[in-house]
């Protein structure tokens, strides 16, 4: 069992938001929508959800055709970026919505009211209204509210992106654990590629309407399909034709290593335990590479200093595909 | 909120904000408040009792009791006809809304006059365009009940829309979606998260409806003709006994008329409040407290 979505485009006007896209998420699983700003991953989700029709391509929950199908129907709980709280009803009030429209007895609503207000902690909130919340709490109360119709999937459409720094690393965690307690199949959408990396079991990565790679975090970590992927999961830089890791380059200070790259030390900046220097090479540009402090004291790099590149055995490289 | 407004003025020079206070007081006293309060004096010139003797006339009784009666029609119209207007503008998207958008402000910039001339060339009985067929099967339009609640439904049509529009704009569509993937149907959606959302706006809007539509004097006059007191609105009457020099009645009519337009303002002004304040206060603590 998954969700399907098999050959999906969706134009807005003249913008392509998605181009014939077909992915199956695995049911069970948390999974990662991961891609630039406009890249449709948002798009997708919504399609997924109901609250955007795809213009060709299907669409199946659980092996249930929902192509057709109103959001309504789906089952499906969605938690949006900026809450999407109910104004004007308390805590309690918003995540018994789903209950009360499905006429379900007042008992059982208040029951399954506590029980989701004690897993996201705001128990205490309870007869608060959404005004009197922080946006942690307010999108926890969301997560709540989505949570209590027992949604066959979670779609989460950049839930964190509008906190700070801090509460966002603090929920991304929260999530994590939910998941493992709760069990729901939870697709979310993001651009930041930590996020991913450390919440998903799964990432589908989305660019330009398209699908660039589907894996587990260690496989588009360890074994990206192309620069593209490689590029967006972190730092990297082009050494000798091929995309690299900064931290990924060894240098030497004396010529005779077999392929190496010779260059000038041109900026070098230390960020706490990190050294970055940046080498100007002939053939590949300027060139960064990372290294601890130790490793740079002991090798005496230094600027206007030559050096020798050269990629680190077993790295992950990805050939340049600049032309393209 | 006289710290913040100081602040905009500019510190510092207490003279140029007394000079604002009093040019704006000035300015609203002389055009507002005292002509209003002259109404008030001359209303009781004679007397409580002479007040009271005015509305036993029945005439006055019967204009009082009909222009409430096409204030509270014209107002319901208006009601259904403007929120249902207000979702079509704000959530739909079709070719035409921005001229139909300009076409709703046309009551606001037309004459009532010319509102009321113009009903009558569609609806009247004798060369109207649908004015014969109407009278054929019975309906009266211009010259009755139904002409007048045209003509002041014509005449008060944007307020609501124009009031409820901006905050629809402002709520986004977000809270709809999440009611709509949480199993809410159109209506429930519309019921349990919509108009919650923008009932102040409503209320507001019908409340300057039911007093714009109490007041409302050209395009009635217009349409009403002169059915022997018959089709006598409050404010017609006021102009006819004016002009008769029962003055008496005129300003105690003309009292009833501003005294409900004041109170009803006053009642929103002190239910509206009290809605917002709090939330507005907690909404910075929330900030304050940020997690």
């Amino acid at each position: 069992m998954s969700i399907d979505v098999s050959g999906v485009t969706k134009r807005f006007g003249d913008f392509v938001a998605l181009d014939d896209v077909t992915v199956s998420l695995p049911t069970g699983q948390l999974t990662a929508l991961l891609g630039p700003s406009g890249g449709g991953k948002s798009t997708l989700l919504r399609i997924i959800a109901g609250l955007d029709q795809a213009d060709t391509g299907t669409v199946t929950i659980e092996g249930r055709e929902a192509t057709n199908l109103p959001a309504r129907k789906r089952n499906v709980g969605f938690v949006f970026q900026h809450y999407a709280v109910f104004k004007h009803m308390s805590v309690a009030k918003n995540v018994a919505f789903g209950l009360e429209i499905r006429k379900k007895p007042k008992a059982d609503i208040q029951r399954r009211v506590e029980e989701l207000l004690d897993l996201v902690h705001l128990s205490q909130f309870r007869d608060r209204m959404p005004s009197q919340l922080s946006g942690g709490q307010r999108q926890r109360m969301a997560l709540a509210r989505a949570l209590a119709v027992e949604p066959t999937v979670l779609l989460l459409d950049e839930p964190f992106g509008a906190l700070d720094a801090k509460v966002r690393k603090e929920l991304r965690d929260w999530l994590r654990r939910l998941h493992d307690e709760v069990h729901t199949t939870t697709i979310f959408v993001t651009h930041d590629q930590e996020e991913a990396l450390e919440v998903a079991d799964e990432i589908v990565v989305i660019n330009d309407g398209r699908v660039e790679q589907i894996g587990s975090p260690d496989v588009l970590y360890d074994k990206p399909a192309n620069d593209f992927v490689m590029r967006f999961l972190g730092e990297t830089t082009d050494l000798a034709g091929q995309t690299v890791r900064p931290h990924d380059i060894e240098v030497s200070m004396q010529p005779g290593v077999l392929g190496s790259t010779a260059g000038t030390v041109t900026r070098i900046l230390r960020v706490g335990f990190e050294v970055r220097v940046t080498v100007a090479t002939e053939g590949s540009g300027d060139v960064l590479v990372t290294m601890t402090r130790t490793l740079a004291r002991n090798l005496g790099v230094a600027e206007g200093a030559k050096v020798w590149l050269t990629t680190a055995k077993g790295a992950t490289t990805v050939p340049v595909m600049s032309a393209v | 909120m006289a710290s913040t407004q100081s602040n905009v003025v500019g510190a510092g020079s207490p003279a140029l904000k007394w000079l604002l206070r009093i040019v704006v007081v000035g300015y609203l006293f002389m055009l507002i408040a005292w002509p209003s309060l002259y109404v008030v004096r001359r209303a009781f010139e004679g007397g409580v009792s002479a007040f009271l003797d005015v509305l036993s006339d029945p005439g006055v009784t019967h204009a009082l009791q009909l222009s409430v009666k096409i204030a509270v029609v014209a107002t319901l119209i208006n009601l259904l006809f403007g929120v249902g207007m207000s979702l079509l503008l704000v959530r739909y998207e079709f070719p035409g809304k921005r001229a139909l958008s300009a076409l709703i402000d046309l009551p606001l910039a037309v004459s009532p006059i010319v509102v009321g001339l113009a009903l009558i060339l569609v609806y009247n009985g004798r060369y109207g365009w649908f004015g014969p067929t109407l009278e054929d099967n019975g309906i009266q339009i211009v010259f009755s009940f139904p002409g007048m609640v045209m003509a002041t439904t014509f005449v008060a049509l944007p307020l609501i829309i124009r009031e409820v529009v901006p905050v629809l704009e402002d709520m986004g569509d977000e809270q709809e979606q999440a009611a709509n993937s949480l199993g809410a149907n159109g209506w429930q959606t519309f019921w349990r998260v919509t108009l919650p959302g923008i009932k102040w706006a409503i209320v507001y809007g019908v409340v300057l409806t039911f007093a714009r539509s109490l007041g409302e004097f050209g395009a009635v006059k217009v349409v009403a003709g002169n059915v022997s007191g018959e089709t006598t609105t409050a404010p017609v009457l006021v102009q006819q006994k004016y002009q008769n020099f029962e003055q008496q009645t005129a300003y105690a009519v003309a009292f009833i008329l501003v005294a409900f337009a004041v109170v009803s303002l006053i009642i929103v002004a002190l239910l509206r409040p009290k809605d917002h304040k709090p939330a507005r206060a907690t909404a910075t603590a929330a900030i304050q407290e940020k997690i």
